[in-house]
């Protein structure tokens, strides 16, 4: 199937990943445009399930996780922690019938590990297989009624 | 909403809410879904804090446990109040994320007898006068995972040098003392006011 | 009078074998095994729902035994009923003339065909040895109600020398005597080593005296059982299973089908009579 207008991927990823300081992380984001959507974190380990969540939820077509290799991680276990929380989160959204491949967990190689605008083209790739997500294709149609008094 | 000790709480009630609303949007229904965490769901005092903003709502799911859903409900009698827990048991924090259930709530402690291991909470026959004889190694035989209460209760009095403990044939328990006249409740008149 | 305690207050060797009631609604199946047992055994144990599978009562089809001909012990878990009902049937078993009764735990009900079902344990086997014999011995119920007449029961306990930790067995046995027990059947005896030691234990403690113990046997069909019991834990002991491609066991003796306790292994019954 083709999609009229591409899929947008939310990308969540460790600092230590190769080639994504600050200046590489503006050049991908003017690469993809508003396709591919970065949030730096200072460890995999801060990743919390809501944050995908809230990604599929609002923009994200599909939401993924870089770590650092395994074995590698600053803070010793963030990396490993990241991915239960990944997994997680991808039982969940199946639960509530959305595929779990929109959730994705990405860990660097420790021999050859590559830069973060390789691994985008990757994860675009793979995120190419999916259908526009039926969460988001909602968002577009008109409300039925007003929204209530936000808390 | 949601309450208790876990202290993640705000971020699962967030996870929660934002997965029923995709699986709304999923199933084209207009519902709003919002969040709030209270400190205590069963004491009133904190459930009161729910007075100023519940009025729009149609339902609430309480991610309390089953006391605090129950309190809820009480407070709010005209509002459907869906559990959104099984709350499962009484039981001890052993490490992050995990739980074990050491206590029935029997309202009859016999803890002291058994070096401070519950038998009925923690043998799968609930016996007093154990081991069965499915002990085999110290496991369980209902569930090799487990340790078996009584091989622990046995070490253990064995450390104390308390192993008599063991020689009487301890009565049958007293369940009176936990359903014998249907809810229990605790009265403590000095601290009633 | 129970002819199983005549026979063992009269210092003889008694051989009991094990009637498992259907699991239907048939009588024929109680009156074949009746057939089959019929002058070769002194009493014949009737299971309850043994691995927590769903037969018929114990206590009905010990009444079918006992029309047969037999002498039934009744074997009663407390897995699935509470004081009250224990009671009630312990009562209901000695007006119909069933003159033993051997209390036990039962299998967990995660074994069996009811998993989801709720585990009563309101007594344990232990207390419910001593409610029996207070009800005999003093002609009260738990609590202290007189009864108007009291059960004529001869009360039996499990004993399994193969569990764990092997130091406290005795002292279960003794608690189990002591609590009421006239007769001990133990779990089916594959180690002989280790039953010796426990008896021995028994003895030291000077239990053998004080009760009947009666070693169970049961010959294995091979390799049906054999590996079924390993799996399962069944007859903890139970020597590790040596998968032979003719069927013989761990003796190299060609294992039979499972009829009786005693029946088919003779030289383990002397050596346990010997005792």
């Amino acid at each position: 199937m083709t999609h009229s207008s591409p899929l947008t991927i939310a990308l969540f990823y460790c600092r230590n990943v190769p080639g994504s300081g600050e200046a590489q992380r503006q050049a991908i984001e003017v690469a993809h445009g508003r396709t591919v959507r970065l949030f730096p974190l200072p460890c995999s380990g801060r990743l919390d399930m809501v944050h995908l969540m809230r990604a599929l939820e609002e923009f994200a077509d599909a939401a993924y996780l870089i770590t650092c290799p395994e074995g590698t991680c600053r803070y010793f276990e963030g990396n490993t922690r990241a991915k239960k929380r990944v997994e997680r989160t991808r039982a969940l959204i199946e639960s509530i019938g959305l595929e779990g491949e929109r959730v994705g967990i990405v860990m660097e190689s420790k021999e050859n590990p590559k830069p973060l605008s390789k691994l985008v083209d990757e994860l675009k790739t793979a995120a190419s297989a999916l259908n526009p997500s039926p969460v988001l294709q909602w968002a577009e149609k008109p409300r039925g009624r007003e929204r209530r008094n936000s808390l | 909403m949601c309450s208790g000790v876990c202290r993640r709480r705000r971020k699962e009630t967030a996870t929660l809410a934002s997965a029923l609303r995709m699986a709304a949007r999923m199933d084209n229904s207009d519902v709003q879904i919002d969040e709030k965490t209270i400190d205590r769901q069963c004491v009133m005092e904190f459930v009161i804090q729910l007075d100023e903003m519940i009025e729009p709502y149609d339902a609430v799911l309480s991610l309390g446990c089953g006391a605090g859903v129950q309190a809820v409900a009480e407070m709010y009698p005209e509002l459907p109040i869906i559990p959104g827990l099984n709350t499962e048991f009484l039981g001890e924090t052993k490490a992050q994320g995990h739980w074990a259930e050491t206590c029935v709530g029997c309202g009859d402690c016999m803890l002291y007898y058994f070096g401070g291991i519950c038998p009925l909470t923690r043998c799968a026959k609930q016996i007093q006068n154990g081991p069965c004889g499915g002990s085999i190694e110290g496991r369980c035989e209902v569930n090799p995972d487990t340790p078996c209460a009584w091989q622990m209760i046995i070490d253990r009095l064995t450390t104390f040098d308390a192993l008599d403990r063991l020689e009487r044939v301890y009565p049958p328990k007293d369940w009176s003392k936990k359903q014998g006249g249907g809810p229990r409740k605790i009265i403590r008149a000095d601290q009633q006011r | 009078m129970s002819h199983l305690r005549q026979i063992l207050e009269q210092g003889e060797f008694a051989v009991t074998a094990e009637c498992g009631p259907p699991k239907g609604a048939e009588p024929d199946v109680i009156f074949k095994k009746a057939d089959i047992l019929r002058g070769t055994v002194d009493a014949v144990n009737v299971t309850d729902n043994q691995t927590a599978i769903v037969r018929m009562s114990s206590l009905a089809a010990c009444s079918l035994l006992k029309s047969a001909g037999l002498e039934p012990v009744l074997q009663m878990v407390v897995r699935d009923r509470n004081r009250i009902a224990l009671q009630s049937d312990v009562l209901g078993a000695s007006a119909i003339g069933i003159r033993n009764l051997l209390c036990l735990s039962g299998d967990h009900q995660s074994f069996g065909n009811q998993p989801q079902g709720l585990g009563v344990f309101d007594l344990d086997s232990i207390q419910f040895i001593e409610t029996v014999r207070k009800m005999r011995d003093e002609g009260t119920l738990m609590g202290g109600d007189p009864l108007s007449a009291p059960p004529d029961i001869f009360i039996g306990a499990a004993a399994n020398p193969f569990a764990d930790p092997l130091t406290f067995r005795a002292t279960r046995l003794a608690k189990k005597i002591n609590a009421g027990a006239d007769f001990i059947q133990t779990q089916c005896i594959y180690n002989l080593e280790r039953f010796e030691s426990w008896l021995s234990m028994a003895a030291d403690r000077g239990l053998t005296e004080k009760a009947h113990i009666l070693g169970g046997v049961t010959p294995l069909e091979v390799p049906r059982y054999g590996p079924v019991y390993e799996k399962q834990g069944v007859g903890n002991g139970y020597p590790r299973w040596d998968h032979q491609a003719d069927g013989r066991g761990p003796q190299g003796e060609t294992a039979r089908r499972r009829d009786s306790h005693l029946r088919g292994n003779h030289s383990a019954a002397e050596r346990i009579a010997r005792r």
